[in-house]
């Protein structure tokens, strides 16, 4: 009886303190400002609230509660979803350098050999610049995995902040990432697998493995008289790629390499995201047919000089397209016919996103490699020759990619009860040097201003 | 080219059969180098949807099939080589001795330009092997050249499996020597071989014995349940040697490891195999006729390491005058477009007939490979792999006109344009990307060794 009134006492306590603590928490609200819907609408004048990072009210006529704090926007700050990032080494350690020689390079161990699938990015983080940097570029939101080779880890989500330690853990075992990069140390100190046919069946033998592992593992736990397995991290942390309940994010640029992805998964059956995916235009229909969702990248090849001179002698005056055909005459009939396949290869690579998104494949973004400091550069080829609109982009970024990292329900979209991860803008982000001023990750203000 | 393109983007993986493409055409009026039936003058080759339909004379052309005036040229069969590393992406998975699992099916390019320059020069078929790095290397991976169209539609339909082992100075040098790992020597060779023959039976003995009692024990649901044993893919692959179900392409020089490899496999009861190079082959044609074993020799290509110091022109003409299944190979990919001038120096040297010397470069790799059934000769039923020539094929005046494959034309000297290259890098200009023409490769390398002639330095 005692016991139960402890206990009753204690639950009651618990309660109000809980209680107390959410009313405590003080709301936030953005007035008068211009929202960039993912959707590619835009709200004027329009006030977001939000509390404990979660979005409370949104639109034009929202009631701002008592205990909130303003910020006023002056009807000159452009707000949009928080980008996300859908396959990142944001904050990875480096791959160590100088490998120690291996007795047989024939048989390395699993770290050597690229195959790194029980390592965690929320264990691994390090510092790392890049947050900053991402956040300043309108990201609120990542993907990581560590960097490696053929099986480098699992991938997390996680909320930015410009400090490492302040990086929240959003979900975890969201996915395997894999590649057909062989094993570390090159010529000089290399391993098995050194080759991509290597790689190919080194990731069957460890599945193998894995599968035996597993089945021992079962089998012991009903029959302790049996011999223990030996258990084993790396192999252990591929059971869910062999049972099929966590998807492969393998990084392939080739049509070939893609083919060769397909083929591991007809083999294996786990679910895939194409990641990178530069040709995944010549396997869309098969994309879609196997519902493949693409993490596309847009560290798109530079266009060639004489086709960006090409360009803008077109966009100015008649003065400089008497030069410019000047120029055009001093080419050979065979240059000629390189340069319309270049071009042609070209745009084939910059729509790759469009024609995806046209065959009716989820395509969302992931840096994959590229460098903040391109990112613009490379949005506004994607604008410009990519044939995506702006709001294309913005829904690329944002919803399509949370829905293809399993997050639709909480991150993507400005609306009530999502998470409140955006960005501030000082101007519309398609205007020149548009710059952010704050970036609300997970509820938290972090501004930039002065920046 | 766009439509070759478009065909490209659109073969979807996995359904390829069907969307390969087959051609008709009527060659009329050729001398057709039968291979098997002798030449036969002024002579109609009718393919249709990609096999030859009929060979006669004054035949008709079915409506809407092409027909191809070849008065006073030649037309043979596709030219076939039994090694070759034409459009492998990675040739040498060199970091370990026994790479069984590997497969150059795997590794195929099919954007390679090389694969029109060898269609320019009668190639039809190659056989896409691993390099000679690892005493048993990994599966090769027989192609048709159908250039312009995806990796999996480049497969030579259910062509054998094939797989390469590598005996001598390469072995030992890149692991024995490079990695300090067995083999140092050619004992070492055989000992390789034999340890991984053993290991795998003993695998396939475990391995089976587990299936049968986790079946029992699921079924059953009582007892102490089986020590899963994995599967494991090279002892998979080392099994199906043994069992005959893959044709062994074994790199080798020495008579007397040419010896060694035969006594190996009849300990274990391989039955078809081939040597490959085989420089010394001719020191035991008679040991090689009674063995079954066949040759793919160079005509005369040596003296480019020590162990290939003991070498003869007339290697060819000894091992098929012992009844030695014999072909001529390029394993260059400048060669590989000449293979019938490399053919013609057997007649040159060792005064073999026409015909046989034809055979190397057609019918008898095409047995090597398995695939006699198919292509090497132009015989009703067989594949429209066919070439006309100007001129007869063994003399040095003479050209490839056309190349088919399947009755397909790929490769037409009348609409020849320079570039045919179907992949373009968006990202190389034209001052770099136009050494495209540039296909007579150095002679001075051993293309097996590809990507592992650095491994010696270790």
């Amino acid at each position: 009886m005692r016991k139960h009134i402890l206990l009753l006492a204690l639950l009651f306590s618990g309660f109000s303190l809980q209680a107390i603590q959410a009313q405590t928490t003080p709301a936030h609200a953005l007035k008068n400002i211009t929202i960039h819907n993912a959707d590619g609408s835009v709200t004027e004048s329009a006030t977001i609230v939000w509390r404990d990072g979660v979005i409370e009210a949104v639109g034009k006529n929202v009631t701002i509660p008592f205990d909130a704090f303003e910020i006023d926007g002056g009807d000159s700050l452009h707000v949009y979803p928080g980008f996300i990032d859908g396959f990142s080494t944001w904050g990875s350690p480096e791959p160590p350098r100088n490998l120690p020689e291996l007795d047989n390079p024939g048989d390395p161990p699993y770290d050597r050999a690229g195959i790194q699938p029980e390592r965690k990015p929320s264990v691994l983080l390090t510092e790392d610049k890049t947050f900053e940097a991402g956040m300043k570029a309108g990201f609120t939101s990542a993907a990581l995995y560590p960097n490696g080779y053929m099986l480098p880890g699992q991938v997390e989500v996680f909320y930015l902040a410009p400090a490492t330690e302040s990086i929240g853990l959003l979900k975890e075992n969201l996915a395997l990432a894999g590649s057909f990069e062989p094993a570390p140390g090159g010529w000089g100190n290399g391993a098995y697998p050194s080759t991509m046919m290597g790689v190919m069946a080194q990731f069957r033998q460890v599945m193998f493995d894995a599968t035996a592992l597993q089945q021992h593992m079962k089998y012991y736990a009903q029959n302790p008289e049996m011999p223990a397995p030996k258990r084993d991290q790396v192999l252990e942390a591929l059971f869910p790629l062999v049972n099929k309940t966590t998807p492969l994010y393998f990084e392939v640029d080739t049509k070939e390499h893609i083919e060769r992805l397909l083929k591991l998964q007809d083999e294996f059956g786990f679910s895939a995201v194409v990641v990178s995916g530069k040709e995944a235009y010549a396997k869309s229909a098969e994309l879609k047919r196997r519902n493949i969702p693409v993490l596309a990248s847009i560290d798109f090849t530079e266009a060639p000089d004489w086709y960006t001179k090409m360009n803008k002698a077109e966009e100015s005056d008649k003065e400089d397209e008497e030069e410019s055909s000047e120029e055009m005459e001093e080419i050979s009939e065979e240059e000629q016919s390189y340069r319309d396949k270049r071009i042609e290869a070209w745009k084939a690579e910059v729509t790759n996103i469009k024609k995806l998104m046209d065959a009716g494949v989820s395509v969302g973004y992931a840096s994959a490699g590229l460098e903040l400091k391109d990112l613009s550069k490379k949005l506004e080829i994607l604008l410009d020759e990519g044939g995506l609109t702006e709001s294309d982009a913005v829904k690329l970024m944002t919803s399509n990619t949370a829905s293809i990292l399993g997050l639709g329900n909480t991150l993507g979209t400005l609306t009530k009860g999502k998470n409140a991860s955006f960005t501030v803008f000082d101007k519309a982000m398609s205007e020149d040097k548009a710059k952010v001023l704050h970036s609300i990750s997970n509820g938290t203000i972090h501004e930039f201003e002065g920046n | 080219m766009k439509k070759l393109i478009i065909l490209f983007v659109f073969v979807a993986f996995g359904f390829t059969a069907e969307a390969q493409e087959k051609g008709s055409v009527l060659i009329q009026n050729a001398t057709v180098i039968s291979i098997t039936d002798g030449d036969l003058e002024d002579t109609d080759v009718l393919i249709r949807d990609g096999v030859i339909q009929e060979i006669g004379k004054d035949l008709r052309a079915p409506r809407g099939v092409e027909t191809v005036d070849a008065t006073g040229k030649y037309l043979m069969p596709g030219i076939i080589d039994a090694h070759s590393h034409l459009n492998g992406v990675d040739i040498n998975e060199g970091r370990n001795v026994v790479t069984a699992e590997v497969t150059m099916e795997e590794s195929v390019d099919p954007n390679d330009v090389g694969i029109y320059h060898a269609l320019a020069g009668g190639a039809t078929t190659i056989h896409l092997m691993h390099g000679s790095a690892n005493v048993i290397g990994g599966q090769g991976e027989t192609l048709k050249l159908r250039y312009g169209v995806s990796q999996e539609g480049m497969k030579f339909e259910d062509a054998p499996r094939t797989i390469k082992f590598a005996l001598g100075e390469n072995p030992t040098r890149v692991h024995g020597q490079g990695n300090g790992v067995q083999p140092r020597t050619r004992m070492g060779v055989e000992q390789v071989i034999r340890g991984h023959f053993d290991e795998a039976l003993d695998y396939k003995r475990k391995r089976e014995a587990y299936l049968s009692a986790k079946e029992q024990y699921d079924r059953r649901g009582r007892g102490t349940p089986p020590v899963p044993v994995a599967e494991n893919l090279r002892f998979e692959v080392l099994n199906d040697i043994i069992e005959g179900e893959i044709l062994v392409h074994c790199h080798s020089y020495r008579s007397d490891e040419i010896l060694m490899l035969m006594r190996v496999f009849n300990d274990y009861g391989v039955e078809n195999y081939t040597f490959q190079h085989a420089n010394e082959a001719f020191k035991v044609a008679p040991e090689l006729a009674k063995n079954g074993a066949h040759t793919s020799v160079f005509s005369d290509w040596w003296a480019y390491k020590f162990e290939v110091y003991y070498s003869t022109a007339y290697n060819a003409s000894i091992l098929n005058a012992n009844g030695v299944i014999n072909s001529i190979n390029s394993d260059n990919n400048q060669l590989l477009r000449t293979l019938n001038h490399e053919a013609s120096k057997v007649v040159r040297y060792g005064n073999t007939t026409v015909n046989d010397a034809l055979k190397m470069i057609t019918l008898h790799p095409a047995i090597q490979l398995g695939i006699d059934d198919r292509v090497g000769s132009i015989e009703e039923g067989k594949d429209g792999d066919v070439v006309v020539w100007s001129g007869h094929p063994f003399s040095i005046y003479s050209k490839a006109e056309m190349t088919f494959v399947d009755g397909k034309k790929y490769f037409d000297l009348e609409n020849d344009p320079d570039d045919m290259r179907i992949q373009i890098n968006p990202g190389t200009d034209f001052e770099d990307g136009s050494n495209y023409r540039e296909i007579v490769s150095s002679r001075d390398e051993d293309a097996c060794m590809q990507d592992a002639f650095i491994l010696f330095q270790n």
